[in-house]
């Protein structure tokens, strides 16, 4: 029987009667998990919820330094003002998984009466910034694949994963959840290579228009907006500043593949651009 | 087993310095003698039978009368300008055993010393421990500094002496912080409590023996000293300094000519990104580090 202890804290008692859950993972490609999150949580007034406690799933032996500041594992749980909406957002945690995510899912059924679930992932491809990102999805019940139906949303998709590969957390998620009959599901956006240690706003923005769509959110997406101008206007002072920069990015846009050299020139001056301007 | 407190001191949002031992004793030489020096006063301890083995037995007559276990004590200080807590641990709690604190025992022990912080109106902690740095034990210690919030950046920039982890070279401002002294920076995070780590750089060559580094815990004093605005005699870190420099000098002056050689290379390397030309070249600086390393077969870490 679960209850609250050792394993999670719940902040607030809020009653629901039933909800969607979007599930993030700080570790994204682009940022784009955290990055989505955010900006649903300041949009909507998200406010915490709960949270589960880092013991047995996370190691303790230390802390973690990115960009100079300590990092601390955290997995919690957000509720928007007004919607029957939670965001759970998490570090990938380093052992026991599935116990991991029954817990996560043990706690949206019985507080939040959890009754789908999506993810949110970005997925690296060799393409240029400047092609307009697709939503794809992945889907844990024939109820889901109907619910998405009406989306621009690409939604056949074969794929094996590599035997130098494993699955992604996000579809062992899914995997228990079918077997727990919530339905659910993976939403993958292409990220551009070169923007994966850095950020990808319009990847992020994709994201939240089929939220807003979906959910019904009222998203205010000028912030979203001035983010993906500034972004691409950054990139495109750089190209006329670098004729090098300018050629890879050329040749991504004709579908036009980079040697393993001129993808890392690519991916270290965009990251040098980005990170630098961000640090401002 | 818990919190055991004897006294409950009226304190304004005090300041927590908490330290562990570590490699080099850095961070704990340097906060303990911080503590002696203001003339901290004990209010509390950490009950240790459930994180710690016991390190003494005492038997008189064939009866056991006592077991020892490491202390783990509170202390405060009402200063001038601020008032302080210190949490001095003797030994790191690891449910395997080792002497970093790692698990269960580790993450219990940082919640229950930020338990006390907070009960007193604590807002910011510092920890202290090494940072082992490709320096030479003839060069003047800096402190790495890594705060657990960034909006602590620009503060600890203005610390003098220090350096943040993105301008190590080859870091890109990552890294960890083993132990407890990394642990409790993250444990402050997750409480929304500002804290920040100073690490007092030890010579690669040194860290790995079980000697003390006074030159590391000076400079970690002096940042402390100032951040708390808090004068500090240094008489007595530097005899200290001048008593681990000679028996450094003379395990050193018995090494072979050719290890001493490459570690003197060490006097001319500059890790940090530069601000000026540096002595040597790019190439030369990349040598001396990997034969060093080749040497020590190990990376620089910290603790």
């Amino acid at each position: 029987m679960l209850s609250e202890g050792k394993s999670f804290k719940l902040f607030t008692r809020s009653k629901f009667d039933s909800s969607s859950m979007v599930v993030v993972w700080n570790q994204d490609v682009g940022r784009l998990g955290s990055r989505v999150a955010d900006y649903l949580a300041g949009q909507l007034k998200g406010r915490e919820l709960g949270e589960i406690s880092p013991e047995g799933f996370f190691s303790l032996s230390g802390v973690t330094v990115e960009e100079d500041v300590a990092q601390f594992p955290e997995s919690k749980f957000y509720r928007c003002q007004n919607e029957n909406f939670v965001i759970f957002r998490s570090d990938i945690p380093r052992y026991n998984w599935y116990g991991f995510i029954n817990l996560v899912l043990d706690i949206a059924e019985k507080y939040f009466k959890v009754k789908h679930i999506y993810t949110v992932g970005g997925m690296v491809l060799p393409s240029a910034h400047t092609t307009p990102r697709t939503l794809m999805s992945v889907v844990n019940s024939t109820e889901m694949m109907r619910m998405l139906g009406h989306y621009d949303v690409v939604n056949d998709m074969d794929y094996e994963t590599r035997e130098d590969q494993r699955p992604t957390f996000s579809s062992y998620l899914l995997w228990v959840a079918k077997m727990r009959d919530i339905s659910g599901v993976c939403l993958w956006v292409p990220v551009p290579f070169y923007l994966m240690t850095v950020e990808d706003p319009q990847a992020c923005k994709k994201v939240l228009e089929f939220f807003n769509g979906h959910l019904e959110l009222n998203i205010n997406f000028t912030d979203i907006d001035k983010e993906v101008a500034e972004q691409n206007q950054k990139i495109a002072e750089a190209r006329r500043r670098s004729p090098d920069l300018d050629g890879y990015i050329s040749k991504l846009e004709s579908n036009l593949g980079l040697t393993a050299d001129e993808g890392e020139k690519l991916v270290k001056g965009i990251d040098e651009l980005l990170r630098d301007s961000r640090r401002v | 087993m818990g919190i055991k407190l004897y006294k409950e001191p009226k304190l304004v949002k005090p300041v927590l310095l908490a330290c562990w031992p570590g490699i080099g004793n850095i961070g704990i030489m340097a906060v303990d003698m911080l503590r002696r020096m203001v003339g901290a006063e004990e209010f509390g301890e950490i009950e240790s039978w459930d994180f710690f083995y016991p390190r003494k037995v005492l038997i008189r007559d064939g009866e056991l009368k006592d077991l020892e276990f490491p202390n783990n004590k509170f202390y405060f200080q009402k200063t001038e300008k601020k008032d302080l807590i210190f949490f001095i641990g003797e030994e790191q709690p690891s449910d395997g055993g080792g002497v970093y604190a790692e698990g269960t025992k580790a993450y219990r022990m940082a919640n229950l010393v930020l338990d006390v912080a907070q009960k007193f109106g604590c807002q910011r902690v510092y920890t202290s421990g090494a940072a082992v740095a490709p320096i030479h034990h003839s060069t003047r210690s800096r402190v790495w500094v890594v705060p657990n919030n960034k909006d602590l950046i620009d503060e600890v920039k203005g610390y003098e002496n220090t350096v943040l982890m993105s301008e190590v070279e080859g870091r890109d401002g990552q890294g960890n912080i083993t132990g407890l002294n990394g642990l409790l920076l993250g444990v402050a995070r997750r409480r929304g409590l500002e804290a920040i780590c100073v690490m007092g750089e030890i010579p690669i060559y040194i860290h790995g023996f079980p000697i003390p580094y006074p030159k590391g815990s000076k400079a970690v004093l002096e940042v402390l000293s100032a951040a708390l605005a808090i004068r500090i005699p240094m008489d007595e870190i530097n005899a200290l300094i001048q008593q681990s420099d000679s028996e450094i000098e003379s395990v050193y002056e018995r090494l072979p000519s050719g290890i001493k050689e490459q570690l003197d290379k060490l006097k001319y390397v500059v890790y940090t990104k530069p601000s000026e030309p540096e002595p040597i070249t790019e190439e030369d600086k990349k040598k001396i580090l990997q034969e060093i390393d080749k040497f020590f077969k190990k990376d620089a870490g910290r603790d």
